[in-house]
């Protein structure tokens, strides 16, 4: 196994990886230790990876498997909302209201992925954020492309209605 | 809400997802120029697809201290990997382990089907590389290879003490066995024959550091990985040496073996009236006079190993 090819993989797959944790964790800490555990896993099992392997995908798939390990976890998943309640309630800058109007809304979009359900927010993050096809996603996921993208859709519906909530009621979406 | 609108929300959805076919497209452009409310609804649809997009692009601040963790862990993890294969000998399952150092790991599995090291990373590996190992091992267990000169890594060692041991041992030439009295003589350490037995009872690389050629000071083969001694003996009978059991005690045949003093430069027959002991706290044997000669030894001028060699 070559290390420069490990190496060049780092360089050129790290940043998506840890954004792709760090949307479903929705805490930098999470993303931080969950892309070290699938670069790592990664290494080992990199000697056996075909040659045209998609790495990318095979990276995702890494990632998704281990987002999902962690959303197992009660205690973890508890701490994710609590991650979720601390954005929702962070004070933005001031700045010009166009750009703290769009901010917010970013926020809390953002917040409302890191509520919904772990299938639907990895299965939305994989489409919206990775622009994966809903066969690679069904494949991550271990459903059929039809399930994967039913996840997606309940995922946008779920964030329209949250922020809609939200128009008509500014303070819950603080809550 | 009507009944139509209802019908629409699922294209609605995934036009303002991008994802619409152009049959649906035009489905939903047919019914939002006419009803209000949704295309009210398609409108925050679309804006919320351009918050996401805005969020695709937003950089993760602390991706690249994330990074350079990973490669640090990388290094670390690159220094405890042992890639290892299982082969089948004669003598049973061998395991055979490497660093990125060298050969760490050469250990006689029994009935288990992988290796145990606690601390390291165990990964199996079907390189060349192990190709070649394994075809030496096992050149050596038929008598085919007498040195295996492989790059060691002698990290499982558990102390230093150990280390010191394993390379004395390591300069015990084929077909040659000392004692373990000797090895801690040759260390300056000639009280430390026990810690020396311990030292070699752990070897980590069995066979390439032959502590199968190191046994008791009264010629029994003592043990040897615990209690193997009858592995010891099909070891040593590889490498031409020979051995008896009695009474119910395998040891070496010192009669039929070349006896070697400490640092002199010639070689005896056992019978040798120039031998100072019977102990062979300072003495090797070797199992042939080609073996010994090897070794830049010289026939000795009083028993003439040359000319009356022991017979077979």
């Amino acid at each position: 196994m070559s290390q420069d090819r490990f190496d060049d993989l780092v360089t050129v797959h790290h940043g998506e990886v840890f954004r792709y944790l760090l949307r479903v964790t929705g805490r930098g800490a999470d993303a931080d230790d969950l892309s070290q555990e699938v670069f790592l896993r990664a290494f080992k099992a990199f000697g056996a990876l075909a040659e045209d392997a998609n790495v990318r995908g095979w990276l995702l798939t890494i990632a998704t498997n281990q987002a999902r390990n962690h959303f197992r976890s009660e205690g973890r998943r508890k701490r994710s909302y609590e991650a979720v309640a601390d954005a929702g309630s962070r004070e933005s800058p001031r700045g010009p209201q166009d750009e703290n109007v769009r901010r917010e809304e970013r926020e809390q979009v953002a917040a409302v992925i890191a509520t919904l359900p772990s299938r639907q927010r990895l299965a939305f993050t994989l489409r919206k954020f990775h622009d994966l096809e809903y066969r690679d996603i069904g494949e991550m996921l271990k459903c059929s492309k039809d399930t994967a993208r039913a996840h997606v859709f309940q995922a946008f519906r779920k964030i329209r209605r949250a922020v809609s909530r939200s128009e008509k009621n500014p303070a819950e979406a603080r809550r | 809400m009507n009944q139509r609108c209802r019908k629409i929300q699922e294209g609605l959805l995934a036009v303002a997802l991008q994802e619409a076919t152009a049959r649906m497209r035009d489905h939903v452009q047919a019914h939002v120029a006419v009803c209000e409310a949704c295309r009210s609804e398609l409108e925050r649809c679309r804006d919320l697809d351009d918050v996401m997009t805005a969020l695709k692009v937003e950089p993760a601040v602390a991706e690249v201290g994330s990074r350079d963790r990973l490669r640090v862990s990388l290094i670390d993890l690159r220094g405890r990997i042992l890639r290892y294969r299982v082969f089948e000998s004669p003598l049973g399952r061998i395991c055979v382990g490497r660093t990125e150092l060298g050969v760490a790991l050469v250990t006689f599995l029994g009935r288990a089907r992988s290796p145990r090291v606690p601390g390291l990373e165990l990964m199996e590996d079907g390189s060349q590389e192990f190709e070649r190992l394994g075809s030496e091992l096992l050149d050596y267990l038929h008598g085919k290879r007498a040195v295996l000169d492989w790059q060691l890594d002698l990290r499982l060692a558990k102390s230093d003490f150990q280390r010191t041991v394993l390379e004395t041992t390591g300069r015990i030439p084929y077909g040659a066995v000392t004692s373990y009295a000797s090895v801690a003589r040759e260390l300056g350490r000639p009280k430390a024959t026990r810690a020396v037995a311990q030292a070699l009872r752990n070897n980590p690389v069995s066979l390439v550091v032959p502590c199968h050629r190191v046994i008791g000071a009264n010629g029994a083969l003592t043990g040897y990985a615990g209690n193997r001694v009858g592995l010891k003996r099909r070891i040593l009978a590889v490498e031409g040496i020979p051995t008896v059991t009695k009474p119910g005690v395998p040891r070496i045949r010192r009669a039929a073996m070349y006896h070697h003093v400490g640092h002199e430069e010639a070689y005896c027959v056992p019978t040798c009236p120039g031998l100072p002991e019977r102990s062979l706290a300072r003495i090797t044997l070797f199992a042939t006079r080609a073996h010994a000669e090897s070794c830049g030894l010289s026939p000795c001028r009083v028993c003439r190993p040359d000319t009356h060699p022991i017979a077979g």
